[in-house]
């Protein structure tokens, strides 16, 4: 059976990619999964400087989906490289490392900085967190600021360039036609959606910033239809993801389009949820008598 | 995660739940002040995530857990039967130190569980240890039962009952605190935030002796969602689920 796929020049073993902010560095995940089964692993949101994310509550469960407000704490690129690439530079999976700023600089110096490390397959523009004040979905509310944002990740790298996106685009087409224009090559639809929780004995707001991500199943019908939509304005290939699950969900992408899915808050439910979601989809495409997946990708439309 | 039978399940009091589950990798591996992520119930995705427990002690190839039905999770998780099957990860977390010459043990309501596989560990290696535990009212008091076979145990109760003190557990530890500090044990105390919080004025200036088991709500259990924070002193936060559950009293703010 066939299950590697092409997400433009990249090469992936398989359709699954870990999300990025739901597998730590890669080493937080090593008791619970091998993760040379799987197409890539994403490594949180990287900034320059270590951040240290928002006060808590960060979390807060819904139905079927989870709330969050982390703010993109991270230890920043110096410790990143020297705490954790040398666990992922023996993996044998692809390594794509998710980075943001809140200025144009920083995500410029950021990527200069991963384009160095030979190991590092892809960088993910997150131009989609609503957990934070600059920066993240911020920038694709104004195209100019993406097109210079864009522009100046892509002179700092060769490396292969895929954008996050999340509900706050305004204008689909317009701004996947800068993207391509630019030089991304892939996209991560969806980011979680800004969503609201109130604590009603205490009258008030859950969250510092009030407004948080919603993730998990809830979301799988709107961003299946994000994917769905995409796919039919842009040739760039999509990795989907947004509340999948179990292999279904994840075959549902798929056969919209998606050329590759990524396994997010399903991690944190269950470590070992990516492992159950890849055999999953295996025997789905043995009881179809499918020898290559490429073959359902895009069959629905 | 691995799956875990129920093999014994007891009611304690209204709202407590005790449950032994067969799990020989837990049993073997947990310590005291370790944690587990436990899901209801396979292919439930609501609610989505899985709780965490304090281990209250392991015996053979099973682990037992003891919690308070307070919501959604909690209330599902009590329908489990002997027989069913159950979900679990661990044991996660840092747990308690066990160098201590002698330990002062002080727990406030659900805050007994992780105290108790800690007593049993001390009463293990025959290190001395008094045990404080206090809950607010009368029909808590069915909780004392999982401290049968450990000696030294000082409990009170906030509503009035005969035979324990009258009041809080640190109105009570109060009372010992000469005894406490004579013999300049390691203190242990798991409870609600603010009797936590309290623990800074009784223990001022011994705060690095003090470890505190903390609760909080969680995402994965692993270290990976961040979504426990909890202030550090000195700026920046630790994360509950692998920086913890328990820290010193000295390098968190309640």
């Amino acid at each position: 059976m066939k299950l590697s796929v092409h997400l433009g020049r990249l090469m992936l073993q398989n359709p699954i990619v870990l999300a990025s902010g739901t597998c730590g560095y890669g080493r937080e995940m090593q008791p619970y999964l091998n993760l040379n089964d799987f197409g890539a692993i994403t490594v949180k949101g990287l900034s320059l400087l270590p951040c240290e994310g928002n006060p808590p509550p960060r979390i807060w469960e819904v139905r079927a989906g989870i709330l969050n407000s982390i703010g993109l704490e991270n230890k920043g690129v110096g410790r990143f490289l020297e705490e954790d690439l040398p666990f992922l530079e023996n993996l044998s999976t692809r390594i794509f490392v998710n980075i943001w700023g809140r200025t144009v600089d920083e995500y410029v110096a950021v990527a200069r900085e991963l384009d160095k490390i030979a190991r590092i397959d892809a960088l993910e523009l997150n131009l989609s967190c609503p957990n934070v004040e600059k920066g993240g979905a911020s920038f694709v509310a104004d195209l100019e600021e993406l097109r210079k944002l864009v522009r100046g990740v892509r002179a700092a790298t060769g490396k292969f360039l895929i954008a996050k996106l999340g509900p706050q685009v305004r204008d689909w087409e317009a701004t996947v036609t800068l993207l391509e224009e630019e030089g991304i090559e892939a996209l991560s639809v969806t980011n979680s959606f800004p969503a609201l929780a109130l604590d009603v004995e205490r009258m008030s707001f859950i969250f510092a910033l009030k407004t948080a991500g919603l993730s998990g199943p809830a979301i799988k019908p709107l961003a299946l239809r994000m994917v769905y939509e995409l796919v039919g304005i842009t040739g760039l290939p999509i990795i989907g993801m947004g509340g999948i699950t179990t292999a279904d969900d994840a075959l549902e992408f798929l056969l919209v389009g998606a050329r590759a899915v990524g396994i997010g808050t399903a991690n944190l439910v269950d470590p070992s949820s990516a492992m159950r979601i890849l055999e999953g989809m295996q025997q789905y495409l043995m009881r179809k008598g499918i020898t290559d997946i490429e073959e359902i990708i895009g069959r629905v439309r | 995660m691995k799956l875990s039978r129920v093999r014994r399940k007891e009611r304690i009091g209204e709202r407590f739940v005790l449950l032994e589950l067969e799990e020989s990798g837990i049993a073997a591996q947990a310590k005291p002040g370790q944690f587990v992520m436990v899901r209801p119930f396979q292919e439930v995705f609501d609610p989505l995530l899985a709780r965490p427990f304090a281990v209250l002690r392991t015996q053979g190839d099973s682990f037992t857990l003891l919690f308070e039905v307070t919501g959604r999770g909690t209330a599902l998780l009590a329908r489990a039967e002997p027989g069913d099957v159950l979900s679990v990860l661990g044991p996660l977390g840092r747990g308690f130190s066990l160098d201590a010459s002698s330990g002062v043990l002080i727990a406030g309501g659900r805050g007994i569980v992780p105290l108790v596989f800690l007593a049993l560990e001390f009463l293990k290696r025959t290190i001395p240890s008094l045990f404080f535990v206090g809950v607010r009212e009368r029909k808590e008091l069915a909780l004392l039962r999982v401290l049968e076979g450990i000696p030294e145990v000082f409990w009170s109760c906030e509503e009035k009952v005969a035979g324990g003190f009258c009041g809080t557990v640190l109105d009570l530890v109060r009372r010992h605190l000469d005894a406490v500090f004579k013999s300049d044990a390691k203190v242990y105390a798991c409870g609600p935030e603010g009797m936590l919080r309290k623990l800074k004025e009784i223990f001022s200036g011994r705060e690095e002796k003090v470890e505190v088991s903390l609760e909080t709500r969680m995402g994965c259990g692993f270290g990976v969602c961040l979504g426990c924070a909890v202030p550090k002193k000195g700026g920046g936060y630790w994360h509950v689920c692998s920086d913890g559950p328990v820290f010193k009293l000295s390098e968190v703010m309640l």
